[in-house]
């Protein structure tokens, strides 16, 4: 089985580890840790300074470009701030790494479909069993998204209308 | 209602015993001008349609069935076909692809899951869906910075009045609107056309609504 990188931008430290630690004792998957620049996330709160802003994408996709994860999961909460910057920039200048959007029940699904349309490959409950995050780095290594059905009929109501 | 349509006795008892559990009116069809009778006629819900059905002609003519009736949403049963003629279904805008020998049960939850707004869709075509999307999200942006570039062009004055265009109101109600005359809406107008190179105000209504770019006749009939 060829090796996945994998790495995870998830903004609460706990919850990050938890699942670096989950993800790593997987056959055929590396975590690459510590991803983001140390302090320097992008901010969820749309009233940051775009400036701010800019640097810290300029700095992540640096970053991601050195460290080239396969597979890199993203917060929506991050990737929707700056009209997608964050995301539009990944998929342009690092396309060999895939983002996959972590979610929570607030997320809307119009904003998760314009992520996607932004260049993300899939999107995921952050809370879910790692079972489905070693499912949904498989699918999405292989090519595939990882959607539910009904957000495929959504997607394909967007495409068609 | 549910409309079966296959020209395979054996298929459609078998479809019909997956589907009898969902509890809804089952009627079928052994012919295509049946299934066009019983689109109009009755307007189910759910179609499932043999992709061998005499005379149906692929894409095509699936696409023209659709239109008879488009609330039914089409699953479409068929043998082993490419990625790319299934995923020519899917953009005529069924809802879901199976194979025609599916287990009773497994179709049970195919066409439950149409009925709930999924799609029924092979992972392997899902990058298709989502490439389209990226695609055309790509395409409106460039029409969004081409229109907003022009746009920056007008003056105060010039892009309130191509905005009121691109609400559809007159002359008579822009200048009322801004109190000014009908003669200075025209004026202002006439250089909004000439910055923008567009002959009319459907276009300059277009444009601003973003749905076509300046010098794109063919995006617009004449």
């Amino acid at each position: 089985m060829q090796m996945v990188t994998v790495a995870i931008a998830d903004t609460d430290p706990g919850r990050r580890t938890r699942l670096e630690q989950s993800l790593q004792s997987e056959e055929g998957i590396k975590v690459l840790t510590n991803v983001m620049p140390n302090g320097n996330e992008i901010s969820s709160n749309r009233r940051s300074k775009p400036r701010t802003n800019i640097t810290a994408i300029e700095d992540v996709i640096t970053r991601i470009g050195r460290l080239k994860p396969r597979i890199l999961f993203v917060d929506l909460d991050q990737s929707i701030n700056g009209d997608f910057a964050l995301l539009e920039a990944l998929h342009r200048k690092c396309p060999e790494t895939l983002v996959v959007l972590l979610t929570d029940k607030s997320a809307k699904d119009e904003q998760i479909i314009q992520a996607l349309a932004n260049g993300a490959r899939g999107c995921l409950n952050r809370e879910a069993a790692s079972l489905y995050f070693l499912k949904a780095v498989r699918v999405v290594d292989q090519g595939e998204i990882w959607v539910t059905r009904k957000m495929l009929g959504k997607i394909m109501d967007k495409v068609l209308h | 209602m549910i409309l079966l349509a296959s020209s395979s006795q054996d298929d459609l008892s078998r479809w019909e015993q997956g589907v009898r559990g969902l509890l809804a009116p089952i009627f079928c069809s052994t012919n295509l001008d049946s299934v066009r009778g019983e689109l109009v006629r009755i307007k189910p819900q759910v179609l499932l349609l043999d992709h061998d059905l005499p005379k149906l002609d692929g894409p095509n003519g699936i696409s023209g069935l659709m239109k008879l009736n488009p609330e039914t949403k089409v699953i479409i049963l068929s043998r082993i076909m490419s990625d790319e003629v299934e995923w020519s279904l899917f953009r005529t805008g069924i809802r879901g692809c199976c194979r025609g020998d599916i287990e009773p049960e497994q179709l049970k939850n195919v066409v439950e899951a149409v009925q709930q707004g999924e799609l029924w869709i092979r992972r392997a075509l899902s990058w298709h869906l989502l490439n389209e999307l990226v695609m055309i999200t790509q395409e409106k942006n460039k029409i969004k910075q081409a229109v907003s570039d022009l746009l920056a062009n007008l003056t105060r004055r010039e892009y309130e009045i191509a905005t009121l265009v691109g609400n559809g109101e007159s002359n008579k109600q822009i200048a009322r609107r801004l109190d000014i005359t009908e003669r200075t809406v025209k004026a202002h107008l006439t250089e909004v056309f000439r910055k923008l190179d567009v002959a009319d105000r459907l276009k300059l209504a277009l444009i601003v609504k973003g749905s076509m770019t300046p010098r794109d006749p063919t995006r617009i009939g004449h």
